[in-house]
């Protein structure tokens, strides 16, 4: 019996390991190829002269790609995505929740089905426009289609937070002589607080990942990491080794994010607010 | 100075409330009464303005408060779920009302009278904690302290001593009168616990399925109940209710004829009937009034009183007796009870869904 045990022990830590290694291979391959040189790129697997040169060159903006400057286009437009849709998005995640009018549901679903439509379908009209509208290539232009991504995200989540949020807590408030505004920003939104660093992050993630709207919508001046990280990778011979190390560097900010978020992820929500 | 005129308020298919009329006056202590699911709670949130009545007119000091924000109707409401912010202190509960546009008072001022409410409600040491860190009876009487710190034009309270311990809500049911505050404005009290509304209530209202049944002082409403579900909704050990037949003579007949009553009240003659007699109000050794005899089926001491179940042919009637009456009674010894005519209520019998209505009195 204990041997059976511990053989399935062993079995499932061989699994585990098995499982490690297939999900941290590329991730650990990308990090060997950021270290080699040019030269040895294609010549050797796991024995080779480990340099920085890589990231010297990607950061140093060397080879003519402005790797540094995409970076912080990533962040404008990024942070600047999210702060919009927060703005926009927490008072109407919180309407929807508190109120049911003519049509409300619709909206909803709405704002919703523009997650689920791949971005593909909308990407040429959308491209049409921004090239009359002048928004081609510009923060403002992306800040605004980047929406499309991190709105609905914000809304859903938050519309459950304040769902979950008893509405006794703003009615007190209002007998307490508070508006409906003054109860929204000091009851109602600091005890989503914990939710609105979640979503902040998951929509910061997204915004910062999506690769099809900075592709056909920037050209230089707006253009993103992801974006930008592909550049290393054309001319006349691809440089593996500058687009692993910019793909690396590009992978700082959310991580970075996500560390520092973390402990308000798992904050209790409405602790004590009603009797149990 | 409240008047409610015909609310109805209905959510999806269930009718909360029924055209519910209600007046309560200026400065007066009135205790609404009535089991869970009656509408207590929703006229409270209706007076507030927290809930719009689908029909029915709110009036306070005699203004209709159609379109009224809750926050302009200068009413102070205690919730049942307390509804105390969670993310603060008890202080910062506390205060909240005299930090708000609409009731603001100076930092230091605010702090006084915080301090001599939470004194007050017996919380002034808990001040610093949060929320959290509260037992429920803690958080029940900051919650109470919050509607107190404020001037209003009413206090309404739902069931703000219910999750006391038993010693302090007696104390607090005591004292809770007695407060400036609470004597010097209108409140409207919400409670099931029918001691808590005789003990409390200028006047009482009973509610029940979204209506008004019954309003009136403590005395009207024991000596002249409404229907049978007041008239069981009030006095413990219950009321005791016997069902039977108005006889030819106008005297009441018990359905197996073992009893046999005098009324006073009038009835057509083989009406099916409900007599009510108060546990108290039947004597043992008592001089005077209606005999009847039974056996003893059990007793059951409660302090200094104990309370006698006598077997009357087919039915129990319960009775409170001092000890010294009931020394040596044992199950199935014979007695001799004594009711007077006068203290017989007399009610219609009751029908599915309706109470016996009281059809008279002594």
């Amino acid at each position: 019996m204990t041997l059976r045990k511990r053989l399935s022990g062993w079995l499932a830590d061989a699994a585990l390991i098995l499982y490690f290694v297939f999900a941290l291979f590329p991730i650990a391959w990308m990090v060997i190829l950021s270290l080699k040189s040019a030269n040895q790129l294609f010549s050797t697997y796991f024995s080779f002269t480990p340099t920085l040169g890589a990231y010297r060159t990607v950061l140093g903006d060397s080879e003519g790609i402005p790797f540094v400057r995409f970076f912080v286009n990533s962040l404008v437009v990024s942070v600047g995505a999210v702060l919009l849709s927060l703005a926009v998005g927490l008072p109407a995640a919180y309407a929807s929740a508190r109120w049911r009018f003519k049509g409300s549901e619709n909206l909803m679903f709405t704002l919703l089905s523009f997650r689920f439509a791949p971005e593909l379908t909308v990407i040429i009209p959308l491209f049409v426009l921004y090239q009359k509208l002048g928004l081609f290539d510009t923060y403002v232009g992306m800040i605004w289609v980047l929406q499309l991504v991190t709105l609905p995200l914000i809304v859903w989540i938050m519309r459950s937070y304040f769902a979950d949020l008893t509405p006794e807590l703003e009615q007190a408030a209002l007998l307490d002589g508070y508006t409906r505004k003054q109860a929204f920003f000091k009851v109602a939104l600091p005890l989503v607080k914990p939710g609105v660093a979640a979503v902040s992050l998951l929509a910061f993630i997204f915004a910062w990942n999506n690769f099809v709207f900075p592709l056909i919508l920037t050209s230089s001046e707006a253009q993103t990491v992801t974006v930008g990280a592909l550049s290393f990778l054309g001319g006349d011979r691809p440089r593996y080794n500058l687009t692993a190390a910019a793909a690396l560097v590009s992978v700082v900010p959310p991580l970075l994010l996500a560390l520092t978020i973390q402990r308000y992820l798992v904050r209790g929500l409405s602790f004590g607010a009603v009797k149990s | 100075m409240i008047g409610l005129r015909g609310i109805t308020k209905s959510y999806g298919k269930t009718t909360a409330l029924d055209g519910l009329e209600l007046d309560v006056r200026k400065g007066e202590f009135f205790c609404l009464l009535g089991p869970s699911g009656a509408g207590k709670t929703t006229t409270h949130k209706t007076v507030a303005g927290l809930e719009r009545p689908d029909s029915g007119t709110v009036l306070l000091d005699g203004e209709d408060m159609a379109g009224v924000e809750p926050y302009d109707r200068g009413v102070a409401m205690c919730f049942e779920s307390y509804a105390l912010y969670p993310h603060r202190s008890a202080y910062d509960n506390l205060v909240s009302p005299l930090r708000s546009p609409r009731h603001r008072l100076p930092a230091a001022e605010a702090r006084d009278r915080v301090g001599a409410i939470a004194e007050l409600l017996g919380i002034g040491g808990l001040l610093e904690r949060q929320v959290g860190q509260l037992s429920n009876g803690q958080r029940q009487r900051v919650a109470l302290g919050r509607v107190l710190v404020r001037p209003a034009r009413a206090f309404l309270l739902d069931e703000p001593l219910s999750h006391l311990d038993a010693k302090l809500r007696q104390q607090m049911r005591a004292e809770l009168k007695a407060i400036g505050a609470v004597r010097r404005t209108t409140t409207l009290y919400v409670t099931h616990d029918s001691v808590e509304a005789l003990a409390l209530g200028d006047r009482i209202g009973v509610i029940r399925d979204g209506r008004i049944v019954q309003t009136g002082t403590r005395e009207e409403i024991w000596y002249r109940p409404h229907d049978t579900e007041v008239a069981r909704a009030f006095g413990r050990p219950r009321i005791n209710l016997l069902p039977g037949t108005v006889a030819e003579d106008g005297s009441f007949r018990s359905a197996d004829g073992k009893v046999e009553l005098p009324l006073a009240a009038r009835a057509r003659p083989g009406t099916d009937v409900l007599v009510g007699v108060r546990p108290r109000d039947v004597a043992l050794k008592g001089a005077g009034g209606h005999e009847l005899t039974g056996t003893v089926y059990v007793t059951e001491v409660l302090g200094r009183s104990v309370e006698v179940t006598v077997r009357l042919g087919g039915q129990h009637l319960s009775l409170v007796a001092p000890r010294g009456d009931t020394a040596g009674l044992r199950p199935d010894d014979p007695v001799r009870l004594t009711v007077r005519p006068e203290n017989l209520l007399l009610f219609e019998a009751d029908r599915p869904g309706r109470p016996g209505r009281l059809i008279g009195t002594r």
